[in-house]
């Protein structure tokens, strides 16, 4: 806990703290946990072509691919499943291997292999954030790797060519959005009230895929009419990645705003309670004994 | 297939009931059928038994060939050829016999989540096992995998099938894991599902699902294969509501089958 952590990833864009899937989880966690990260992004190094992102340095240790380095994290006392029970443990582990094996794929078509996508968004954005003369060969490393990795995980014979494993690979990712949303539900994070390493999974995973302007993406204008979603993604980027960062504020306002919800609750309760003894008063036959004679009294009065 | 050919092969489907021929076909069950394929076949014989539809199984040496995935199971009704568990699950579905209509999206949702844990990390383990490891490539996945056919082809096969799945392990990042590493991930997919199950009889309470076939193939595989290490098996018999679980589900569905032998 002494040593200083260091984390190597790609930068951001897009109102993201970085573009990278992978490395978006990492940071969400370590803002979820409370780590202190310096954030290095590789843009305009070498290390585009060399490193392998995203990376975690303490010390002499080196950890990569997201999943050691949360445990890593998680053993260095910075623990956002603190208080998931055991089932919701489980639960987190079927999830983040439903997010690899349905999502992942169709995520690095869109961004990747995607012709469109790929001239108009990606390749210009990595291409502009490596050196002179990685910036050609950089993105067309990354997008063969994505081919390659689609092909050989998806594309079993008979689905030789990349156009028919596409169809698949899209519906498998929009039913597993669905699945996605029923699960959040109307909940703001998956277990409770407090973020966990699924919502670190899930907001790196769809994060990219919400905001990058893209071309031509069914599956993105697929992941916009599914609200909670999209509520959960701004939710975070508000509350853990805003310019001011406060980290603070927001459970003290969040208790403001229920003070003076409950506040207002008793008040009105005051108030109904009010209006119902003025009707129980006016209802009750003492009373409507003395109007009568009241009355009798002012037509006596006016006679 | 392509989207369109699925919706048109579910509606043909659908016009006709479950006939009694339908066979199973998977490689020969004593000298050539490998620990995965063994899992997946179970799986899927599971499946059939738990929704009360009957299956031959019958033993190909080129079971793999005919199968229109390459994938082993597949089954073969009427005039239709069905392969791999989630296929098969859709399409009894489009017959009218499916274990899940019972749950709701939330669970369905959950369900959907841990059969991919289990293919995740159960199936790719014993991928990596089988063919990754060396020792047990070559005194039992190549020799078993090649054995109906001569030489050389059975050499030819033998390694073009182990290069094919070390590329697929280096192509999601599992080529530098070591078998111990991979003996560990097993241990805490073992764990999750274990939790998951607790002390219910099936992992949706009252009812097997295709999640309880699926688990079940793969576990019940794994404690009765032999390999190289017994360190596998020790690891899942470490989890005893699995045990039971596929005590269960041993008893209640292979019954008959248990008894002749």
């Amino acid at each position: 806990m002494a040593a200083a952590l260091e984390l190597r990833c790609w930068g951001g864009d897009w109102g993201l703290p970085s573009v990278h899937s992978e490395s978006l989880v990492v940071l969400a966690y370590s803002k979820f946990s409370g780590a202190k990260l310096t954030v290095c992004p590789i843009d305009w190094t070498w290390k585009t072509i060399t490193a392998s992102v995203p990376e975690l340095l303490c010390g002499d240790a080196v950890v990569q691919e997201p999943a050691q380095i949360l445990h890593f994290l998680r053993k260095q006392r910075f623990n956002a499943d603190y208080e998931l029970t055991a089932r919701q443990g489980a639960d987190t582990m079927a999830y983040i291997a439903l997010l690899e094996e349905k999502l992942r794929p169709a995520l690095l078509h869109t961004f990747w292999v995607d012709a469109e996508n790929y001239s108009n968004l990606t390749r210009p954005w990595f291409a502009s954030r490596s050196p002179f003369p990685l910036n050609f060969v950089v993105p067309s490393r990354q997008a063969s790797a994505a081919l390659s990795r689609i092909l050989v995980t998806k594309g079993e014979a008979p689905l030789h060519r990349i156009s028919e494993v596409e169809g698949k690979i899209y519906s498998d990712a929009k039913e597993c959005l669905n699945l996605l949303s029923y699960r959040l539900g109307k909940t703001k994070y998956f277990f409770g009230n407090s973020p966990s390493s699924l919502d670190a999974f899930v907001f790196g995973f769809l994060a990219p895929l919400f905001k990058a302007t893209l071309p031509s993406s069914t599956l993105q204008s697929h992941l916009k009419q599914l609200d909670n979603l999209t509520h959960f993604c701004d939710n975070i980027l508000a509350v853990y990645f805003s310019a001011q960062n406060p980290s603070l504020p927001p459970p003290v306002q969040e208790t403001m705003d229920a003070n003076l919800q409950k506040l207002t609750q008793l008040v009105n309760k005051e108030s109904n309670l009010i209006e119902k003894m003025d009707d129980n008063l006016r209802g009750s036959p003492q009373h409507k004994t003395h109007r009568a004679e009241s009355r009798a009294r002012v037509s006596t009065v006016t006679d | 297939m392509s989207l369109a050919a699925e919706a048109f092969v579910s509606q043909i489907a659908a016009a006709e009931p479950w006939p009694e021929n339908a066979t199973l076909y998977q490689p020969l069950k004593e000298d050539q059928i490998l620990l995965s394929d063994c899992a997946s076949s179970l799986a899927v014989q599971a499946y059939l038994r738990m929704c009360g539809l009957p299956v031959q199984v019958v033993c190909r040496a080129n079971a793999e060939y005919m199968s229109p995935s390459g994938k082993i199971p597949f089954i073969h009704v009427g005039n239709q050829v069905v392969s791999e568990l989630g296929p098969i699950v859709q399409f009894t579905k489009a017959k009218g016999h499916s274990l899940s209509d019972g749950l709701d999206d939330v669970q369905r949702a959950e369900m959907k989540a841990y059969m991919e844990l289990v293919n995740n990390m159960l199936l790719t383990a014993e991928l990596f096992i089988q063919w990754c490891d060396d020792a047990t490539a070559a005194e039992i996945s190549r020799p078993r995998y090649s054995s109906p056919y001569s030489w050389p082809l059975n050499n030819i096969l033998a390694y073009q099938k182990q290069w094919e799945v070390r590329r697929k392990m280096n192509a999601i990042g599992w080529g530098g894991k070591t078998l111990e590493q991979v003996y560990e991930d097993v241990s805490q997919c073992c764990q999750a599902l274990s939790q998951r199950l607790g002390t219910q009889p099936y992992f949706f309470s009252k009812q097997p699902t295709e999640l309880d076939a699926l688990v079940f193939g793969h576990l019940f595989t794994i404690i009765t294969t032999r390999l190289t290490s017994g360190e596998l098996a020790e690891r899942i018999k470490g989890f005893s509501n699995l045990l039971s679980f596929c005590r269960r589900i041993e008893q209640t569905y292979f019954e008959d089958k248990s008894s002749s032998t």
